[in-house]
């Protein structure tokens, strides 16, 4: 079960970000091909990352890069790189369908058999930022085994509905879509970017909000945010207790052989050890809420 | 992760009202605007403008931090973006003018600086060996001579009283170097001044024509010479051009003498030979002094021969007044490509 | 790989290099390095930008660079756009890349 609470957005053209982002020890970082870098610097934005994700610095972090799009001249040419420089996924931006996720894995496994790369080992995620991403957005979690999670994207997808990005209500419906979508098809979902970096309590909120419906995590654009979020995402002394009698109870009950894991005389099944477990790996990676 | 402060680019001549806004800024930091700027980069923090650069087709100029600003990480996203301006209109070799104080920090931005006027301004380019690799290339057409010469020349166009100094310089000397101004901002382009000096000179046996380049009588090292029918005269741009000349390319060709013609008329290249006596001859320099020789223009009919006269009598189609001015060569060019009729061409400087 | 405009990449921020090269005057390769931590790592970085020209094949041209403490990955990544883009290629070949 690989945590992932925060992944940080690094825009792929800056290098100094590129040197410096792991020491922030966000979850996932993502380095971004796409929206964050200018035409101009689509060509050394590629490169960059292509040889960041090459540096050992990078081996204990889980990496994800957003690529252009494939109809764009820039999409094919960001695949060909991140895939060969062992990038851990590729998220896919502006994914309406399925089909987007069938392209984008055909072109990733012949990458991996050219390079030799194991066929397979390159995880994908997308980002739905449509009206119609959010209807399809059972169809394309289920897309590909390779998919690890679903992304819902507030900027584009607010433009689609013909409003505009305000206090979440404008998002009511595809928050619960895509995590829904995420859930049913057994991987992860992540919310919004929160764009005012300076506004720590409307970000708390935001986070308190989703981590209650039930996301994953969220994507971030500030460091900052990071330590904020896992915060909000650590479980309390309670919750950890709890886990901990709960995780007892059935490691107990698998020494003594039986079927039926049982605490403080009621029955507990699977879902809810796996459950304790989450709240215990989030207390070892963050601590207790404070 | 997105950066503190928002840098984007204002192209003066597009935007007024911004342009007033960066004039004021530049003022508040002891700046002139300059009127020939191409494009400013300027940054804000929130609504505030807090720096700005500009480009002057291959030169910064103005650049300007707000005071509570001044770090490290601002000034270099500024000649970063400025320089990125540049390569997107195709200028890779850049100049740029500094204050002496501000030379460490452009130091560090990847400028170099070639030469000082002490305490006002020093002309910096952007890489180390530019001009040591251009002296390396004049070197190589150095001649075995004592008492060289040296006369620059923009030949808009090339008249007779040119040949005369030619003549003159040429007479007085072991060898003459002639260099043709090369910046194209002149009524006649480039490939035909240079065509017809080349032409001109044919015949006198010691001397070598070069063509001109960025350091010298450039827009880079002396912009108010294009600017000269305007009568805007920048003696510290004098200096910088006479400076470059007795530091670097003089050496290289071991140039001892430079002569020029007298010029009662042009105001621009009056004010030039004076400061030429001053900069090449008597100003302090790590580089030895150069004589600088005047030479009385020659006349026609009493009126000294000039290229500024030959472009008037050319607008009223007047040949029979230019071919007593004029080469035969040049005279042939005149009439076969520059006849008033096809003269409605972009070329608007003197 | 042939050099054949000038061209430039990069930035001169912290942890970055500014990189511009040109083609040779005389079909010499002219590599000049300038670097806030030249005298720890002068050596270090002419290896990476030395390998890196040759990977891409360039055996001529100016290669001017102003490096402000970049990280290995960073000046492979800058060396090669400015080489890519002054020899106007556009089709990538990974190998040479890596």
């Amino acid at each position: 079960m690989k945590l992932r609470r925060s992944m940080l957005f690094l825009p792929g053209a800056n290098a100094a970000m590129l040197s410096t982002a792991f020491v922030y020890k966000p979850d996932s970082i993502m380095f971004d091909l796409e929206d964050a870098v200018s035409l101009r610097e689509k060509d050394s934005a590629r490169l960059l990352v292509f040889h960041a994700l090459q540096n050992p610095v990078y081996r204990e972090i889980e990496t994800v890069v957003r690529i252009n799009p494939l109809n764009t001249p820039y999409g094919l040419k960001d695949l060909e790189a991140v895939v060969r420089a062992g990038v851990d996924v590729v998220r896919l931006p502006k994914t309406d369908k399925p089909e987007d996720v069938h392209e984008l894995e055909t072109q990733v496994e012949r990458i991996e058999r050219e390079c030799g790369r194991e066929v397979g080992s390159t995880r994908l995620m997308a980002a739905i930022e449509s009206a119609i991403g959010v209807v399809n957005a059972y169809a394309i979690a289920t897309s590909s085994k390779r998919m690890i999670g679903i992304a819902l994207a507030g900027f584009d997808y607010c433009v689609d509905m013909q409003t505009e990005r305000g206090d979440g209500t404008e998002l009511f419906y595809a928050r619960c879509a895509v995590l829904h979508a995420a859930r049913a098809a057994g991987i992860d979902a992540f919310d919004v970017v929160y764009s005012d970096v300076n506004d720590e309590e409307g970000f708390l909120k935001e986070v308190d909000l989703i981590r209650r419906l039930g996301y994953t995590g969220k994507s971030l654009i500030n460091p900052r945010q990071i330590e904020l979020l896992h915060n909000a995402y650590a479980p309390t002394d309670e919750d950890v207790d709890y886990a901990r009698r709960v995780i007892a109870a059935a490691e107990a009950a698998e020494r003594d052989g039986l079927g039926v894991i049982a605490l403080n005389g009621k029955m507990i099944d699977a879902p809810i050890v796996n459950q304790a477990q989450r709240t215990l790996q989030r207390a070892q990676a963050s601590g207790t809420r404070k | 992760m997105s950066g503190e402060f928002d840098f984007y680019t204002v192209i003066p001549a597009q935007a007024p009202d911004e342009a007033a806004e960066i004039r004021q800024f530049l003022a508040a930091c002891h700046l002139e605007m300059d009127g020939n700027i191409d494009v400013f980069v300027v940054a804000r923090a929130g609504r505030r403008l807090i720096a700005c650069a500009g480009l002057s087709t291959n030169i910064i100029k103005c650049v300007a931090i707000c005071e509570d600003f001044r770090g490290e990480s601002l000034s270099l996203q500024l000649v970063s973006e400025i320089v990125q301006q540049a390569a997107e209109r195709d200028h890779f070799h850049l100049f740029l003018y500094a204050k002496p104080c501000n030379v460490p920090f452009f130091r560090g931005c990847g400028f170099y600086p070639l030469v000082e006027v002490p305490d006002y301004i020093v002309l910096m380019e952007n890489s180390p060996v530019a001009i040591d690799r251009y002296c390396d290339r004049l070197r190589m057409r150095r001649e075995p001579s004592d008492k060289t010469g040296c006369i620059v020349i923009n030949a808009n166009p090339f008249t007779l009283g040119h040949r005369y100094l030619a003549q003159q310089a040429a007479a007085a000397c072991d060898w003459l170097h002639v260099f043709v101004v090369s910046e194209d901002a002149s009524f006649f382009p480039y490939s035909d001044r240079f065509k017809l000096v080349s032409q001109g000179l044919a015949g006198i046996a010691n001397l070598t024509v070069h063509h001109g380049s960025e350091y010298m009588i450039s827009r880079a090292t002396f912009p108010g010479y294009f600017l000269k029918e305007k009568g805007i005269i920048d003696s510290c741009h004098t200096a910088i051009d006479l400076l470059l000349f007795r530091e670097y390319l003089a050496p290289a060709l071991g140039i001892t003498h430079r002569f020029v013609g007298t010029e009662p008329f042009c105001p621009v290249t009056k004010k030039y030979n004076e400061d030429m006596k001053h900069w090449l001859q008597r100003a302090p320099s790590p580089a030895p002094a150069i004589t600088v020789v005047e030479v009385q223009r020659t006349a026609q009919d009493g009126t000294p021969i000039s290229a500024s006269e030959v472009r008037r009598l050319l607008a009223s189609g007047n040949f029979d007044a230019i071919k007593p001015l004029v080469p035969a060569t040049t005279l042939q060019l005149l009439i076969s490509d520059y006849a008033p009729d096809t003269t409605r061409r972009p070329g608007i400087y003197g | 790989m042939k050099i054949i405009k000038e061209a430039i990449a990069g930035t001169l921020e912290s942890s970055d290099l500014l990189v511009k090269v040109a083609p040779s005057h005389d079909d010499t390769l002219e590599i000049i390095l300038s670097s806030e931590v030249i005298k720890q790592f002068g050596q270090q970085i002419r290896r990476v930008v030395d390998e890196t020209l040759q990977r891409l094949g360039v055996t001529a041209g100016s290669i001017i660079i102003e490096d402000k403490g970049a990280l290995d990955c960073a000046i492979r990544a800058r060396v090669q756009t400015a080489v890519l883009r002054g020899a106007a290629c556009t089709d990538l070949n990974w190998e040479h890349l890596s």
